[in-house]
């Protein structure tokens, strides 16, 4: 299971090289704005909303380069993105 | 036993029932999943304004004291005993920060930290604070103390026997901040005789510096350890593990969806997986790194 999920995972990214290190170097960006911005509440609040918008967007430009953009595609992506703001939102600013 | 497989089987695995798409990640399971979370995050609000549910932290000064000692046990020390006067301190301390608006060991009026360890009546042979804001939990601040040259340096101080600690919520800056204070002091014995002249002050991080200062008459005031109300099931807590449960569920939840989707060659209209999942795993990174606050 473990090997056909890592070709799986492999190929994915083989094939969309430019979107995930996009995707990727974002992440890290936002990490290390948390590690900058540590304490400071309401902007770990506001790099967190940054980087769920910007995973929106990624999504919305991924499925537009690769003629796959569709309503529900796009949908799934703003409710994973709130999903997570909603939840981080309790324990970053209670 | 039959229904429990079924069950589990349209809520993971990509097959014709559930439209070739983990039923777990269908649109409707995420607009459950984002309608709780909002009343989650609505309830929590209301909660914190109302005080219902205590500190939206889980320090607590037992566990800060049994933290410190800890630390001061596994490098051959002497366990520092609770002190009320010094306790004191660093309650008037941290009120005084939300009241003059500073994160910082001097206040803007020039207030220092042994203006309020002496004013709150303890006479100090030695003494020192450590300052700490915005931690979710009591072990992020004393590691964090620990991984500081400067605060390590207060913590396992030998000359140091007392410590009194301040937890108080307030509005710093203009947000929410959780403030914790931790005042070090060795109290003057009897026989030792003040310096008639002042030392040299101290210039950078505070750290244990010698009396400094005249001692001051010792005043007759009331002290109450102060001791944070902490409920039986911190709700802060209690939230944390639950975030980090529900993404755990979505992680499997995509990587099942993907790892079948792709064996069995299915093509469907649907976010990436992949890229759900990269955000999650940064999200939960930033989860960790969001429990640790900062310290002076």
């Amino acid at each position: 299971m473990a090997k056909h999920f890592y070709s799986s995972l492999k190929k994915e990214f083989k094939n969309h090289l430019l979107d995930y290190l996009l995707l990727i170097t974002a992440g890290i960006f936002f990490l290390i704005l948390l590690n900058t911005f540590r304490g400071q509440r309401i902007i770990e609040f506001f790099v967190l909303v940054s980087f769920a918008f910007f995973y929106i967007v990624w999504g919305v430009f991924h499925h537009i380069v690769n003629e796959t953009l569709h309503l529900k595609t796009v949908v799934e992506y703003i409710l994973i993105a709130f999903i997570i703001i909603f939840l981080l939102k309790i324990i970053i600013l209670p | 036993m039959e229904r429990i497989k079924t069950f589990f089987h349209r809520l993971f695995i990509p097959h014709e029932e559930n439209n070739f798409r983990a039923k777990s990640l269908h649109t409707d399971f995420l607009t459950v999943y984002l309608v709780v979370a909002f009343l989650m995050m609505i309830a929590f609000k209301q909660g914190s304004i109302h005080n219902v549910l205590g500190f939206a932290t889980d320090i607590s000064v037992e566990k800060l004291a049994q933290l410190t000692n800890e630390q001061r046990q596994k490098n051959n020390l002497p366990p520092l005993s609770v002190n009320s006067a010094l306790s004191l301190a660093a309650q008037k301390k941290a009120e005084n920060m939300f009241q003059e608006n500073y994160w910082s060991h001097y206040s803007p009026e020039g207030k220092t930290p042994w203006d309020f360890i002496l004013g709150a009546g303890y006479k100090y042979e030695f003494a020192g604070e450590n300052l700490a804001k915005n931690f979710l939990f009591s072990s992020g601040v004393v590691d964090a103390w620990m991984n500081s040259p400067t605060h390590r340096e207060n913590l396992l101080k030998k000359d140091y026997t007392e410590v009194g600690y301040a937890i108080v919520n307030g509005i710093l800056n203009g947000e929410q901040t959780t403030l914790v204070v931790q005042e070090f002091g060795k109290p003057i014995d009897s026989s030792f005789a003040p310096p008639s002249v002042q030392a040299s002050e101290i210039t950078q991080n505070v750290g244990a510096v010698p009396a400094v200062k005249p001692i001051i008459e010792k005043r007759s005031e009331q002290i109450v350890e102060q001791k944070a109300v902490q409920p039986k099931i911190n709700p802060l807590n209690f939230t944390f593990n639950l975030n980090i449960i529900f993404m755990v569920f979505l992680l499997l939840a995509l990587v099942l969806d993907f790892y079948f989707a792709s064996k069995f060659n299915v093509l469907r209209i649907a976010g990436k997986n992949t890229a759900h999942i990269l955000f999650i795993v940064f999200i939960l990174i930033g989860l960790f790194m969001s429990t640790i606050g900062a310290i002076i």
